[in-house]
């Protein structure tokens, strides 16, 4: 009970209040921006054809009212969140009147799909091979491998996508260049094996850095824990190394590593906007890459809530998976 | 009487660095010859960055670069069985530890894994030398801590969960666990307040009669030394100065150095000002001259400062490394 109230508790209100403060600065800040989307629709719309002042006026009523850009700025605020409750995140400019939270949806699976995946592997392979190599550091497989990721790891993101891209879609065309599966989603081998036959590319782009970076993290983890009393002694006792690796090394660097893990997928929502513009992947990120260009506010602002409901939340999760892992997090 | 458990002769180990093409040399263990019997608590003494530990490492058979043996010898006398020490191969080493030789850390030491169990160190520590189940470790392990008056609910507790003093119990009831016949033991008393000091004191002293195993017991704190050993070698500089049995060193140190190091103890009686070293002790990298203690000898001859003192031996096992001594003796007449 009172890990409950001292420390489940807290938390959770925690959760809410960081949420709430995140969402209410969401709203606030393209209001206090000087480009008002309502004259900037009206301009599209009026730019190439003439529009009676009357039908302009009703016209921007109307717009004002469904950007819920009418009445004073507290009006609007209630409004806001009344809407939001309801799971209402307005309708998109750009394609109206279709509702944002349909075309996130659309491109949410593929985002969660490709980069869930990619974040899982990378940080498996990452943490495995960078303990093994911090903990075997004078073998000369440890040292091979920390130079070809030390050499991998400074290669920008996106000059490593577009190498990928060229070689294996231009050079050796073995995949396709853009798009996320072939025929309609169904649960077929066909349109399963199509999706991981599109996803390879984007999906082998991601782990290659993510891995990169996570061996690097984990291989400083371990070479630190290395040089503990606690893991010499255990040495020095002759207990079996790969009982060390694992209970001793490993065991002890995981705090920040699930810290990370659970980051990067709370980041997910907000995609990977490279990747999915670079390989032409329909998933959340090139949807906000699109609406950054149009000028698409409440997609922006759709995206904007779920990631920091999708980071709150994963930094909750942390800190309540925190006491499983290090039995000194408990007393605190 | 049957062979010493570990006899060293001329002893050197040295740390060798090479910094910019720079060889530096730190001879922290120099021409060191002891015995040590099997049975009995052997005690090194001396200040800071004498080579205490070093020694200790070097005996334990666990050092590696910069740490090196450069000459000498070290044999283990281990179930009858002649071991040469300074050139056995890493997984024999490997082997012996624990089964037959284990070491205490110190005090301050965290050496127990933060996220495990006392249980679950116990039964790494012993499975990695037995063949045993879970249970079976666990039921060696709760039967031991009994034996050495350590409550049952340690087992189930965390490190943090346990106080120093409880800690370091844990960690002489993790060393000693299978029972091995040579125990050394750094410092284990430091880091302790002086209450706690006497029950791990005591429990050391439980754990050597036990099965009558050797222990060698590292400490600057004389009072330690004087409390448990049963002889006791002075260290100085990276050399030996002087072994005697606990009470000749204690009641008539023949050593300038010694005799300092037992003057500076506080007694009940007197209340007077202790008399401390003057100077500090010598850098190893380039050490005095000579005799490495003339620069704080107050009775510094010549003779000191030149030529090494050789080891003469001065009255019963009691032996020291002074020109003084040596000249006082020959005058001596013979009886």
């Amino acid at each position: 009970m009172t890990l409950l109230r001292q420390y489940i508790l807290p938390r959770i209100v925690q959760w809410f209040v960081v949420i709430f403060v995140g969402i209410s600065i969401t709203f606030l800040i393209p209001r206090l921006s000087p480009v008002n989307p309502v004259d900037n629709a009206l301009g599209r719309l009026t730019s190439f054809q003439t529009m009676d002042p009357e039908a302009s006026q009703q016209m921007r009523a109307t717009l004002l009212d469904l950007y819920g850009l009418d009445g004073s700025i507290v009006d609007q605020y209630l409004n806001f969140w009344g809407r939001l409750i309801k799971g209402d995140l307005g309708p998109s400019f750009q394609s109206f009147p279709t509702p944002v939270m349909q075309i996130i949806g659309a491109g949410i699976g593929w985002t969660i799909g490709l980069l869930g995946t990619s974040i899982l592997i990378s940080w498996t392979l990452g943490l495995i091979l960078g303990s093994l190599a911090g903990y075997f550091s004078n073998t000369w497989w440890a040292k091979l491998l920390e130079r070809v990721v030390i050499t991998i790891y400074p290669v920008p993101y996106y000059i490593l996508a577009f190498i990928l891209l060229m070689l294996f879609t231009y050079y050796w065309p073995l995949f396709p260049l853009v798009g996320g599966s072939r025929g309609e989603p169904a649960f077929t081998w066909e349109f399963i094996s199509s999706v991981l036959y599109f996803g390879f590319l984007p999906a082998l782009s991601l782990v290659i850095g993510g891995t990169a970076f996570r061996f690097i993290m984990a291989k400083a983890l371990a070479s630190t824990e290395m040089t503990s009393d606690y893991v010499q002694y255990a040495d020095l006792a002759a207990v079996p190394k790969r009982k060390i690796l694992f209970f001793y090394v490993i065991r002890n660097t995981m705090l920040p590593q699930v810290t990370d893990l659970a980051l990067s997928l709370g980041a997910l929502f907000e995609g990977a906007l490279i990747t999915e513009v670079v390989f032409g992947y329909p998933g959340v990120g090139y949807t906000l890459y699109n609406a950054i260009n149009s000028g698409d506010y409440n997609i922006i602002m759709g995206i904007t809530l779920l990631s920091i409901v999708g980071i709150a939340t994963a930094s909750l999760l942390v800190d309540l998976i925190y006491p499983f892992l290090d039995p000194r997090v408990r007393l605190r | 009487m049957s062979k010493p458990i570990i006899t060293t002769q001329n002893l050197k180990a040295y740390y060798i660095t090479h910094a910019y093409g720079v060889e530096r040399t730190v001879q922290a263990v120099d021409d060191i010859s002891i015995n040590i019997n099997a049975g009995e608590i052997y005690g090194i003494a001396g200040e800071s960055g004498c080579g205490k530990s070093t020694l200790l490492k070097v005996l334990l058979g666990s050092f590696a670069p910069p740490l090196t043996v450069v000459g000498g010898s070290i044999a283990y006398h281990l179930d009858d069985q002649d071991i040469d020490g300074v050139n056995l191969p890493e997984d024999e080493k490997r082997d012996l530890r624990w089964k037959q030789i284990s070491y205490i850390p110190q005090g301050s030491m965290h050496v127990l894994n933060p996220v495990r169990k006392i249980r679950d160190t116990f039964h790494d520590f012993i499975s990695a030398h037995r063949t045993v189940t879970r249970k079976e470790s666990l039921k060696m392990t709760s039967s031991y801590l009994r034996d050495l008056g350590l409550p049952d609910k340690v087992l189930g507790s965390y490190p943090h969960e346990l106080s120093g003093g409880m800690r370091q119990r844990v960690t002489i009831a993790l060393a000693t666990i299978l029972w091995p016949k040579l125990i050394f033991a750094d410092e284990p008393t430091t880091a302790l307040d002086v209450i706690v000091q006497r029950g791990v004191i005591q429990m050391l002293r439980e754990v050597q009669q036990r099965e009558g195993s050797t222990l060698v017991l590292i400490t600057h704190d004389m009072g330690v030394h004087a409390n448990l050993a049963d002889r006791i070698a002075v260290l100085y500089a990276g050399k030996l100065v002087e072994e005697a049995p606990t009470r000749t060193i204690l009641q008539e140190p023949r050593h300038p150095y010694t005799k300092f190091l037992i003057e500076s103890l506080p007694s009940l009686e007197g209340r007077e000002e202790r008399n401390s070293i003057p100077g500090r002790p010598p850098a190893l990298d380039h050490p005095p001259s000579g005799c490495r203690f003339h620069e704080r000898c107050p009775l510094a001859k010549d003779i000191c400062r030149t030529i090494d003192p050789e080891m003469i031996t001065v009255g019963p096992s009691h032996r020291t490394a002074c020109h003084v001594v040596a000249e006082e003796l020959s005058h001596e007449p013979a009886i």
